[in-house]
């Protein structure tokens, strides 16, 4: 989890996107991916979120996102593969046969879950915040309150998941083994340090909630952004991909 | 101008006051550094003063706050805000967007400040602090030093009548903390900006404030200009303060001498030459 979401700086033509055409562009791939039956083009969706890390230069970051999806991923198509009961087995006897439909439902399951996940995370890793809340406010005319509020959940997630692996190192410089590579034991010491983090993160909100206050956050209008955003050809460029991977998914 | 009058605050489920029937005037223009031992209530002081206690703190408060003429209870933290800019000791609950440039833009475009004048605004409080390379820094890669500036940058560049910094030096290195002491003179002098800071490095206080104030578990133990404080330096001591040693050492001097005060070498060694004979 360290890392994720953290913003990653940078000019690259991810970057220079509006924010709205990313989070456009980021439920299209969404969309298709749900639209789309023909695991080859659930395979190309994937093949896309990992060019958006490369074009964004989070392309790490995309291949570790699609790795520890790939892991639940196995689990999920596992479970497909045992309770999907109708089509022809390839495997066993009925009631206990693997069919063709569960192998291809599960499949299907599997690429859609990674496919869908990853844009807007990758995305979202390429987008200031501000600039986020931003738009929101001055296109989409949300009010600064729901923004700020959406935009600060987001901005405290890698904030506390850093927090979880603070913790966690100190722990394990303190003896406990939290570099196991058993699950259930690692969830097993994790548990416990839900409620201390619960309570210092709430704590922590309170406190950023008062500081806001404290610079005005109340006085704050539409008005208030000094920042202006105007739509570039890119963003143009953006759209009409996304538009025609959404097309794409509905004809296949 | 700042007046507690028998101020006392006890934190919800605490067994005593962690400020104790305080009165006390800050006047405009004022620079005071306030310093004591830890639980001596400094942070509370400062929390009373930016509105935090009692709107955000709960327990049970006694006299009164006026902040320019704005009772602390009955003004909202907003309100308040248009005349006190606090700087928490805990900094990093006090960044609230992302990148540096956005934290300084924050309060800036909330406050209504002219288009026009906000990026002079943010050129200024950058320089100012010293750092301009990190405006596109994101918050999260700057070490505990670099956000303390920030946060302090953040709010010079809202130009408040009143600042108050707790422990505004905590993780910078002498070198730094004198910049930033040299800063908080200069908004002072230049720009009539009310300072009251909360420091241990009492040095860098003697140097800078015009009055100490010392807090000693929860009550004003002594309250004046820089000179008068240190004169009590064996009660200062008594209390888990530790005077600069220059102070000490002319007190003592002047115990049986009767000579004056050195708050720093350079009068320390005036005070000595005048002394031999």
């Amino acid at each position: 989890m360290k890392g994720f979401l953290d913003y990653k700086p940078g000019d690259t033509v991810l970057h220079r996107l509006d924010p709205l055409t990313k989070i456009f562009l980021s439920v299209c791939i969404c969309a298709a991916c749900f639209l789309g039956e023909e695991p080859a083009f659930l395979v190309f969706l994937i093949g896309c979120d990992l060019l958006l890390g490369a074009l964004g230069g989070v392309f790490d970051r995309a291949v570790g996102m699609f790795k520890g999806l790939l892991k639940l991923s196995i689990f999920l198509f596992v479970l497909q593969l045992l309770f999907v009961r109708s089509g022809v087995p390839l495997v066993g006897q009925p009631p206990f046969a693997i069919t063709d439909l569960g192998v291809l439902t599960g499949l299907r399951l599997v690429l859609r879950l990674i496919g869908a996940t990853m844009p807007l995370a990758l995305l979202l890793s390429v987008t200031q915040m501000s600039d986020l809340s931003g738009v929101l406010v001055q296109r989409l005319h949300v009010p600064y309150k729901y923004a700020f509020t959406l935009t600060t959940a987001i901005r405290f997630i890698p904030v506390f998941a850093n927090a979880l692996s603070a913790i966690m190192e100190a722990q394990t410089a303190r003896g406990v083994a939290f570099d196991t590579k058993n699950p259930f034991k690692k969830l097993g010491l994790i548990l416990p340090l839900c409620m201390p983090l619960l309570i210092s993160s709430v704590s922590r909100i309170h406190d950023t909630a008062a500081a806001a206050e404290m610079r005005g956050f109340t006085l704050r209008t539409r008005e208030s952004q000094s920042r202006r955003y105007t739509f570039q050809s890119g963003d143009l460029v953006a759209a009409l991909i996304a538009a025609a991977l959404v097309a794409a998914g509905v004809l296949l | 101008m700042i007046e507690m009058r028998a101020f006392s605050f006890r934190y919800a489920g605490a067994d005593r006051d962690a400020l104790s029937n305080l009165n006390m005037t800050v006047d405009d223009g004022d620079f005071i550094g306030v310093i004591g031992p830890s639980g001596a209530g400094k942070t509370t002081l400062t929390q009373a003063l930016s509105g935090l206690v009692p709107h955000r703190r709960s327990g049970d408060f006694f006299g009164s706050v006026t902040v320019n003429g704005l009772d602390t209870v009955n003004s909202s933290l907003t309100e308040l805000a248009l005349h006190v800019g606090s700087v928490f000791q805990d900094i990093d609950s006090q960044m609230i967007a992302g990148q540096v440039e956005d934290e300084i833009l924050f309060g800036l475009e909330n406050f209504g400040v002219d288009r026009a004048e906000i990026p002079r605004r943010v050129d200024k409080a950058l320089a100012d602090i010293g750092i301009s390379p990190l405006r596109h820094r994101t918050i999260d890669s700057l070490s505990g030093g670099q956000k303390q500036k920030v946060a302090i940058a953040a709010i010079l560049a809202l130009r408040p009548k009143i600042l108050v910094l707790d422990e505004p030096t905590g993780e910078l290195d002498p070198g730094a903390s004198e910049q930033i002491f040299r800063l908080l003179r200069r908004m002072n002098e230049t720009h009539g900006m009310t300072v009251i800071v909360v420091e241990q490095k009492i040095m860098l206080l003697s140097a800078y404030a015009k009055k100490l104030a010392v807090l000693n578990d929860g009550v004003l133990e002594l309250f004046g200009p820089v000179r008068e404080v240190l004169r009590h330096s064996a009660r200062l001591e008594e209390i888990g303060v530790h005077c600069p040693r220059v102070a000490t050492l002319s007190n003592r001097l002047a115990d049986l001498t009767g000579g004056a005060l050195a708050v720093d070498l350079d009068e320390a060694e005036a005070l000595v030459r005048g002394l031999l004979p």
